[in-house]
């Protein structure tokens, strides 16, 4: 329980107008995107680096736990404190500080939303490509936070590969540098990938240097139709084998069709899977012949009709599809739950046969959406949260979702982290060794257990 | 079971549908300012989720969050769950002052408008009336509205000028506050004010009114103490709809941008219209960064310009700055109420100018002639 004198030294830091323990900011700072409930004591706003050193001071020597909090689009829950203490709010800390495309870097502060970068990047042929589907809300800060993937991973990867340094504040109030702000370095350990995906749990981000890429000039769009989402996991996988790396590769599945037809005016074929595809290339010539490519392997792969776009206003509509998914499936049910276990791509077409068996066992509404060109799957869950039953069958389900996933060999978190809800699958996934280096970090570098505890199963033994 | 609050029978479903995906926040012209989650639509939601669960009253803690609402719609917009957050809130509101729980400054418009002819409670007969028609027999009316009357006198001067220059046959007539604003704030529509105006419309035998104000417009023609004019066949226009099928035969070389207001664009989907004539009279014209849909509240709306005056202005400066970026020389709008905060707005150093567009040409026909 914070004192008064405690409260009193943390508005003295910030300022009176950047704190407040209002009941009503301490119910949004308990909660996430995805019904994570949390205990906040006090929140406050930081403007600077300053700030957040002072803070940190403070909350060592009076051993107060401090989750730091972005945008609060996290669906894991790694935002939400479950061990009372301060949130430590970044939004203030929105600038982009520089946009250089001669050294191919973008330095901004943790709160810079991810879209309003692109839409600066946008004006000089830039890009950072990882766009996560959360792109108009989430941060950089929240991205690197949790090495958030997003839809043209498959060929441009995820947020780690475009972190080149960070400027961190210490669990003790110490500030560092990490990386560099060159193409590559090889000086010291990596302490840059350290701190990417950490959760809040290792330090808090003040600066974050990021590689841009010029924007691809031409793209190819695509809709592919499978009569069963296998023969759709099957013909990405060979794709993505025979040279061609497209750039978009998204699966969409049958509950998901209807529901977007039954939602919107889109009226998508009927089909029992769909495949959004775009290549993209430095000419049309380039995008056209690798999307030839594509279309020669999924008719060898079943495809029962191909769909290519011929104008932007057809691009947009087949991208309206895809990106109707989380509006159309929220809209379902009260509650959504979204997964996003990630296996090898050769495991894909089982991963998806042996989901299915496990939805019509609990009879569940499942969306089946997939990043499907990294082998990343998104099957988000409608229910009603009021049902003890459907609320049980659900977490039944994820559970044997994480199994199936890990005997597949694959990851429990493509994309989202692990947060609270996978806390307890960490040792699925990671062998003894594995969690203890974790976890020594973790004491190396905060040990009173003040950033974020409870979080990735870094407290438990 | 019946619910403890209105706002759960009609509402219930929707609240439990808000998924807290968050994507109502960067788009929140009030979070954008505050940066507090609490008075983001999302926010709002949890609280009244925490309502309908027991562990919150609507009481005096809330108001500073469910009061604070420009009813800009930009959440309604992004929003992938179809919650109407400001339906919503209208009706935990009602449920508030039905406790006895709502901000002061709505307790006092509810009752200046029981007794005063307009929200600011002036008497004296605006200036611009002298020697134009008032109640009297013609083919439109204009009705301006209160912001129009009291607070931007001078572009309703011009813009009854522009009328006056394109020889359109309108009266004025004696006005009484539309009271639209009295519902989005929990009070019960004042039911005198609509047929006063009903009344006095009609005895002119006009078969259309023009305003000048989105919310009147909003209001005349969705409102159902409003409907007697559509049931007796007279039709009601924003001035944005007359102005596209004149010619005016000035120009301008300056850099203008339109700022959409929430109750023009996003509530009635007008956004084309404006542009139509401000591209025949101004050809520089550049979009701000939030146009469209995606327009940036100017912070008036919602009754938040009198109950929260330093916010709302702040929010206007954040609007101002995408004009400043864009490059603009000034910033053209169709409602009198976004004249009115982003002039107040203004900082000294800034040179840009905030006019309706009807201002804007009338003032543009003056410096010809």
């Amino acid at each position: 329980m914070l004192k008064g004198n405690i409260k009193a030294d943390l508005a003295a830091i910030v300022g009176r107008e950047n704190f407040t323990d209002a009941r009503i900011d301490m119910v949004s700072y308990g909660r996430d995107a995805m019904g994570a409930v949390g205990n906040p004591e006090c929140a406050i706003w930081v403007e600077n680096t300053e700030h957040i050193m002072k803070i940190m001071e403070l909350a060592t020597r009076e051993k107060i736990p401090v989750t730091c909090r972005a945008a609060g689009t996290g669906i894991a829950g790694m935002a939400v404190p479950t061990h009372g203490g301060i949130v430590m709010d970044i939004m203030k800390m929105d600038r982009i500080l520089e946009i250089n495309t001669e050294d191919r870097v973008a330095v901004v502060e943790p709160g810079v939303v991810y879209a309003d970068l692109q839409s600066e990047l946008d004006k000089v042929g830039f890009t950072l490509p990882t766009e996560p589907g959360s792109s108009a809300a989430s941060t950089i800060g929240g991205n690197v936070a949790t090495n958030a993937g997003g839809l043209r991973s498959a060929k441009y990867g995820t947020t780690k590969d475009y972190v080149l340094g960070l400027k961190v504040v210490l669990a003790d109030g110490r500030v560092m540098n990490t990386g560099t702000r060159t193409m590559k370095t090889s000086s010291g350990y990596n302490l840059t990938q350290l701190f990417v995906g950490s959760e809040g749990t290792l330090g808090i981000f003040t600066e974050i240097i990021l590689k841009i890429v010029p924007q691809p000039k031409a793209t190819t769009t695509l809709l592919a139709l499978f009569d069963r989402l296998e023969d759709a996991g099957r013909a990405v996988c060979q794709t993505m084998s025979a040279g061609v790396i497209p750039s978009v590769m998204e699966v969409m599945g049958r509950y998901l069709i209807q529901a977007i037809n039954e939602n919107t005016d889109l009226h998508l074929p009927d089909t029992d899977t769909m495949l959004l595809v775009e290549t993209d290339g430095y000419t049309q010539t380039d995008a056209d012949a690798q999307m030839e490519k594509v279309i020669e392997i999924f008719k060898t792969n079943r495809a029962t009709g191909v769909q290519r776009a011929n104008t932007p206003e057809e691009r947009a509509n087949l991208w309206a599809a895809r990106k109707s998914t989380y509006p159309v499936s929220a809209r379902l049910n009260n509650s959504l739950i979204v997964e996003d276990v990630t296996v090898p791509m050769s495991k894909l077409a089982d991963l998806y046969r042996e989901f299915t068996k496990i939805i019509d066992k609990y009879d569940l509404k499942v969306a089946m959406c997939s990043h499907a060109g990294d082998g990343n799957f998104h099957p988000l869950i409608a229910y009603d949260r009021r049902n003890p039953e459907e609320v049980e069958n659900v977490e039944k389900a994820n559970a044997e979702l994480f199994k199936l996933a890990i005997s597949l060999g694959g990851t429990i978190s493509g994309e989202h982290g692990i947060g609270i809800f996978k806390a307890d699958y960490m040792s699925l996934e990671h062998d003894p060794a594995s969690m203890d280096v974790m976890r020594t970090i973790k004491r190396a570098l905060d040990p009173h257990n003040i950033l974020n505890p409870g979080k990735m199963a870094l407290d438990k033994d | 079971m019946a619910k403890k609050y209105q706002f759960q029978e009609q509402f219930e479903d929707q609240v439990l549908r808000c998924v807290s995906c968050g994507f109502c926040q960067p788009v929140c012209p009030v979070y954008g300012l505050t940066r507090r989650p609490a008075l983001n639509a999302r926010g709002k939601m949890l609280l009244l989720q925490e309502v309908m669960e027991g562990r919150f009253e609507l009481d005096e803690d809330l108001v500073e969050t469910l009061f604070q609402c420009t009813g800009c719609a930009s959440c309604v917009n992004s929003c992938p769950s179809g919650v109407n957050v400001p339906e919503v809130i209208q009706a935990a509101r009602r449920d508030m002052v039905g406790v006895g729980t709502c901000h002061p400054v709505f307790d006092g418009m509810n009752r200046v408008l029981k007794t005063a002819d307009n929200i600011y409670k002036e008497s004296e007969p605006p200036e611009y009336l002298e020697g134009r028609k008032l109640n009297e027999p013609a083919e439109y009316i204009y009705f301006v509205g209160c912001v129009g009357a009291y607070r931007e006198e001078e572009a309703t001067e011009k813009t009854l000028g522009l009328l006056d220059h394109l020889k359109v046959d309108y009266t004025l007539i004696h006005e009484v506050c539309c009271a639209g604003v009295l519902e989005e704030v929990g009070y019960a529509a004042n039911l005198d004010k609509a047929s006063q105006i009903i009344d006095r419309v009609k005895a002119v035998g006009a078969e259309t009114i023009i305003t000048g104000c989105p919310y009147c417009y909003r209001t005349f023609t969705n409102r159902p103490q409003y409907s007697g004019f559509g049931e007796s066949g007279i039709k009601v226009i924003h001035i944005a709809q007359f102005l596209p099928k004149h010619d005016f035969g000035v120009t301008s070389d300056l850099k203008v941008t339109y700022h959409d207001p929430c109750d023009l664009g996003r509530h009635c989907g007008i956004y084309q219209e404006p542009r139509d004539t401000i591209k025949k009279i101004a050809p520089d014209y550049v979009e701000m960064k939030h146009h469209h849909a995606m327009s940036l509240c100017c912070g008036a709306g919602g009754g938040v310009r009198g109950a929260f005056p330093s916010n709302s202005l702040n929010m206007a400066r954040r609007r101002l700055a995408e004009a400043e970026a864009a490059g603009a020389d000034v910033v053209l709008t169709e409602c009198n109420s976004c004249v009115h905060n982003l002039s107040n707005a203004k900082l000294r150093r800034q040179n840009i100018e905030v006019f309706t567009t009807a201002q804007f040409i009338s003032l543009l026909l003056d410096s010809r002639s």
